[in-house]
């Protein structure tokens, strides 16, 4: 029989839990969704609105008991009848803590958790809804995401507060929010610090819950990845920044040699680095490429993270090694290439680099192509720089990479020939230039450029899923990227941004918000970048000039279709929402 | 995912229909399709996809295919989505699934008319 609320929001919002429990009858009732309905009766005594509340009672540090009185202080008589009959009818069924949750809230007598670890921290819950446990009283909860930290700056004790214990030394509701929100198969690394300034031992978790399975592979810190000659064939592997992670904890690396092919596995140790002395076979210059498997993904090493070389000798990935693999979409339910090769003859350049010599293919790299482009448009002399004709049908394309010893960049030489990707009709499957179906009159150079690209970083695969801009500007500058977001609030620091590089030939890109629902019919694209190769300034308005890496596909009323275009400010800061440059 | 339509060379050959259209009602709404792990903040094409649709398009031209002034069509899981008063030209295969990455967008009614000849 359907409970008859007092509250309408309240039952409102009860009703579309048991709608989804329908559709879903695994479905309970957490300490989240509990925290919404409370949300609603904390309001009704203090003038509150219920968003108020559900701010109030998911400050970082609200202990379970603050939570309880807040709601308790704000409830109704009528709102009490309402969860009382939640608790005691209804038809979606709460989990443990929850139920504990509203029983205090209600006065009932709800059992106490269990006295807290003498020095310790134990943990449970449903990460889902955040970490619960116990603790001392009072004492403050800490946590890191070990699975995320090798991609940033942090240490292994980095950690963030998530929680504090009540009274009872319990705690619930305790997340990681931003770079380290935890997903499925993330290691968190937790301790307790006590009231009197004593911390707990570390507590490393597993986070489940999250979701249907983890697909997140093992990030890797390429640029902490040291390699050093020494000697007798062998090659010393280590951290070069031991106070960081190179990867998380348990993750196994494989390393192989793009020499020799030989491949050696290592595991990464409790502190995020390699073992004492370990050594992989090779001599200075070979570049080793790296893959990663966290023992659920990736576990046959066949994607690669990237490459790393050993200093000095003569690089070997100048050597010519074999052309990237192909982006995962274009291989068959056999693993297959649906591609295959042609060898492309035309010329490097025909009149100099310029932004319409790039077009993007069929691949999700667009912050590629947009970022050339811009480089073409700003500094064309970059580009000459950035390939050159070895003469013999090979081309040595030189990237910049970050060196954290120097703090500066170090030159990274790949080689490649003018072997690419087509169609079976003839046409370069991926980047291309004008006359892209006629491998002798095609121009090669952004296409060689990108296929390097892909090289360097593993292959077609890796830079095919999406990136930023700003990181090929350092790739191929090696000036520091940066962006900023665009809103109606900042338009002047967007346009001086915009102002500011553009004439100091510097290059500049722009991105769109993934909301697909925001751009049909409007002649711009989501979750695309583009070159920002200009602006102009009418009176008092002010317009960005805008390319499609695409080379066409462009808002009407813009000329040729050629995917240069034209766009007011306000316009352009309600479709844009970052703008990618250099410092 | 932002990359580029699709060759239209490719596409035209399973067009049942070319019409030129506005989306009149969307009738239904699919369920929201998984989205990407792990993407950056602010990183672009990472691959996010909108839900399918059926959607009753008002025809105001037909350029290849049976004669008809309404079709009600299914806008697969894909990177745009579709509102009433969309518009442009549609290519629509025999199942009355919409073609080409970009559904209305993908190719300007030139390129559409010039890959028809």
């Amino acid at each position: 029989m359907p409970i008859r609320f007092n509250d309408a929001k309240l039952g409102s919002l009860y009703t579309n839990f048991e709608a989804q429990r329908r559709t879903n009858p695994n479905l309970k009732l957490g300490q989240e969704q509990v925290l919404q309905l409370v949300a609603l009766v904390g309001d009704g005594n203090r003038g509150w609105s219920a968003s108020k509340v559900a701010t109030e009672l998911q400050k970082p540090g609200m202990s379970r008991e603050q939570q309880i009185a807040l709601v308790k202080g704000g409830m109704t008589a009528n709102e009490k009848k309402d969860l009382a009959a939640i608790l005691d009818q209804g038809s979606v069924p709460l989990d443990p803590s929850a139920k504990q949750f509203l029983e205090a809230v209600l006065d009932r007598s709800a059992p106490l958790p269990p006295p807290p670890p003498v020095n310790g921290l134990s943990i449970s819950g449903d990460q889902k809804n955040g970490l619960s446990g116990l603790a001392k009283a009072g004492a403050s909860i800490e946590a890191i995401n070990i699975s995320t930290a090798p991609g940033g700056r942090l240490h292994m004790d980095d950690t963030t507060v998530i929680g504090k214990a009540d009274a009872n030394g319990a705690f619930t509701m305790a997340k990681l929010t931003g770079d380290q929100a935890m997903r499925e198969g993330d290691l968190i690394r937790m301790r307790a610090r006590n009231a009197d300034g004593t911390t707990t031992d570390w507590v490393t978790i597993k986070a489940t819950g999250i979701a249907s399975k983890d697909t997140n592979n093992a990030t890797v810190a390429l640029f902490r990845i040291g390699l050093a000659d020494a000697g007798n064939g062998k090659i010393s592997v280590s951290n070069i920044n031991a106070s960081r992670q190179v990867s998380e904890p348990g993750a196994q690396l494989e390393l192989t040699n793009k020499r020799t092919g030989e491949k050696t596995k290592v595991t990464i140790t409790e502190t995020g680095g390699f073992p004492e002395g370990f050594t992989v076979n090779g001599k200075p210059g070979d570049s080793f490429s790296v893959a990663a498997s966290d023992g659920v993904n990736n576990t046959s090493f066949t994607q690669s993270v990237g490459n790393v070389t050993v200093p000095g000798g003569a690089p070997s990935n100048t050597d010519l090694i074999p052309d990237p693999a192909l982006h995962k979409d274009e291989l068959d339910s056999a693993g297959k290439p649906r591609f295959s090769k042609v060898n492309f003859t035309g010329p490097l350049f025909v009149d100099g680099a310029k932004p319409e010599d790039v077009q993007q293919g069929q691949i999700g790299d667009c912050y590629f192509p947009a970022a050339i482009a811009a480089i073409a448009k700003a500094n064309p002399e970059a580009i000459n720089k950035l390939i050159k004709d070895n003469g013999d049908g090979t081309y040595t394309v030189t990237f910049k990479q970050r060196d954290w010893n120097s703090q500066g960049f170090k030159d990274v030489a790949v080689k490649v020939d003018g072997d690419l990707w087509a169609r079976s009709y003839g046409g370069a499957l991926y980047g291309r230039s004008a006359n892209s179906s006629d491998p002798r009159k095609m121009e090669l150079w952004f296409p060689l450029v990108e296929k390097a690209y892909a090289q360097w970083q593993g292959s077609y695969d890796t830079i095919g899923n999406g990136g930023h801009s700003s990181d090929v500007f350092e790739a191929v500058l090696g000036r520091d990227g940066a962006s900023i977001n665009i809103s109606a609030g900042n338009l002047n620091r967007v346009f001086d941004t915009i102002k500011r590089n553009i004439d100091a030939n510097q290059p500049v890109a722009a991105g769109t918000y993934h909301d697909e629902a925001r751009y049909t019919n409007t002649g711009v694209y989501g979750d695309h970048a583009y070159s920002v190769l200009g602006y102009e300034q009418q009176g008092n308005d002010r317009f960005v000039i805008l390319r499609n890496p695409w080379g066409e596909s462009e808002p009407a009323g813009n000329g040729a279709n050629d995917g240069v275009f034209k766009l007011k400010l306000e316009e352009f800061a309600k479709l844009y929402q970052n703008l990618m440059y250099t410092n | 995912m932002a990359k580029p339509p699709e060759p239209i060379e490719e596409v035209m050959p399973n067009a049942a229909w070319v019409v030129e259209a506005e989306v009149k009602e969307v009738v239904s709404t699919g369920p929201t399709p998984p989205q990407p792990a792990n993407a950056k903040p602010g990183a672009t094409s990472v691959g996010y996809t909108s839900a399918s649709q059926t959607v009753k398009l008002t025809i105001t031209n037909v350029l290849k295919g049976d004669q008809a002034t309404e079709l009600v069509v299914e806008k697969p899981v894909g990177p745009y989505s579709l509102r009433p008063g969309n518009k442009g030209p549609f290519l629509i295969d025999k199942s009355r699934t919409i073609l080409g990455r970009y559904g209305p967008d993908s190719w300007h009614l030139d390129r559409v008319k010039g890959a028809l000849e």
